[in-house]
């Protein structure tokens, strides 16, 4: 009874209240998961939101504590929300303001793999959008220095996308043996 | 080791002269003063610092001089992942190696690949570098691999050629 009191009475969180009124049409979706809030934005506003997200006083959620994507293609209830979208680019914020965490989602559709670089509001924001570069070829456009991070050089493909297959195409027998900055 | 006492009656020479073959005390001090690369490049890594540490002192065996240089060791030991992006690093640190050297490969991942059967990973060095002595187990215990070491060096005294030497009989 209690429990479910509680839940009635919590209030909305203050980062919902000022971006439906600051960004509301760049809002596609908001939902909750384990306590912070996740939003779904728009691409081509995606980095005037996490700017406001960065930048808003009462906000300042001033650390970018991970950027990866996530391979919808083989899950159509969640390729149909989103326009068909293949690719999803989260941003995982934190707030040392006591605002917690949020969870910023991106669709970007697999005929257009461009997105803003976020390195101009977090230089941290480099290696993270550098590996999500090698894993899924999404293409950070601004980015200072996009080039892969885990994989050889020399490697073709983004192998976390799900049509990778997972025992590769034959590369842990033919890689290149006769690296030049070994 | 293939000593024998010279000397029958009794005189001053007598227990006192040793012969041997130049090979045996070659053979007998390499296996006595094993100098090891470490290659440690996950959890087998950790086993193999607790093996050099004082709980079980792999010291006893001759083979505490670990050296980061492979210019100056003869055993690699092999602990842990060989990605595709490693192996080349693998392959030229075992090249810088001066002969005569041996090869440990310690534990599922650097013998088989273990549980990573996926794109990235080298399954089993021994695809690309000679490997004498294979350690099971994820990780293997400081013991197993004390127990390589053992089986190095008894392959060392029997005066048999590293896996990574090829024998051309005259």
């Amino acid at each position: 009874m209690n429990e479910e009191k509680d839940v009635e009475e919590q209030p909305k969180p203050l980062v919902l209240e000022k971006l439906e009124a600051h960004h509301s049409d760049a809002l596609l979706a908001q939902d909750e998961a384990r306590g912070s809030v996740v939003l779904v934005v728009r691409k081509d506003q995606a980095y005037a939101v996490l700017e406001y997200l960065k930048t808003d006083p009462e906000l300042a959620y001033t650390y970018l504590v991970d950027v990866t994507a996530v391979d919808n293609s083989q899950m159509e209830s969640e390729l149909m929300q989103f326009d068909y979208a293949r690719f999803m680019v989260v941003y995982h914020l934190y707030s040392y303001q006591g605002q917690g965490r949020v969870r910023v989602k991106v669709p970007v559709h697999e005929n257009d793999l461009r997105i803003t670089s976020v390195t101009g509001l977090w230089q941290g924001a480099n290696w993270l959008e550098r590996e999500t570069y090698d894993m899924f070829g999404i293409d950070f456009e601004g980015h200072p220095d996009l080039r892969r991070i885990l994989m050889p050089d020399d490697f073709e493909g983004h192998p976390l996308r799900k049509d990778y297959p997972l025992r590769g195409r034959g590369e842990r027998e033919s890689f290149n043996f006769d690296k030049q900055n070994v | 080791m293939g000593l024998d006492f010279v000397g029958q009656g009794a005189g001053e020479t007598d227990g006192n002269i040793i012969t041997t073959t130049i090979d045996k005390v070659v053979n007998w001090g390499r296996k006595n003063s094993l100098w090891p690369m470490p290659f440690g490049t996950a959890c087998c890594a950790i086993e193999m610092m607790a093996t050099l540490a004082s709980k079980f002192d792999l010291s006893r065996f001759g083979s505490e001089a670990i050296r980061f240089s492979p210019r100056q060791s003869d055993l690699l030991i092999v602990s842990g992942r060989i990605s595709i992006k490693m192996m080349p690093v693998l392959k030229r640190i075992y090249d810088q190696m001066p002969d005569p050297k041996w090869v440990i490969s310690m534990g599922a991942c650097a013998s088989c690949g273990g549980v990573f059967d996926t794109y990235t990973l080298i399954q089993g060095v021994d695809q690309f570098i000679p490997v004498d002595v294979y350690i099971p187990g994820c990780p293997p215990r400081p013991e197993d691999l004390i127990d390589a070491v053992l089986q190095v060096q008894q392959k060392i005294a029997s005066g048999a050629a590293p896996k990574g030497v090829e024998v051309v009989y005259e």
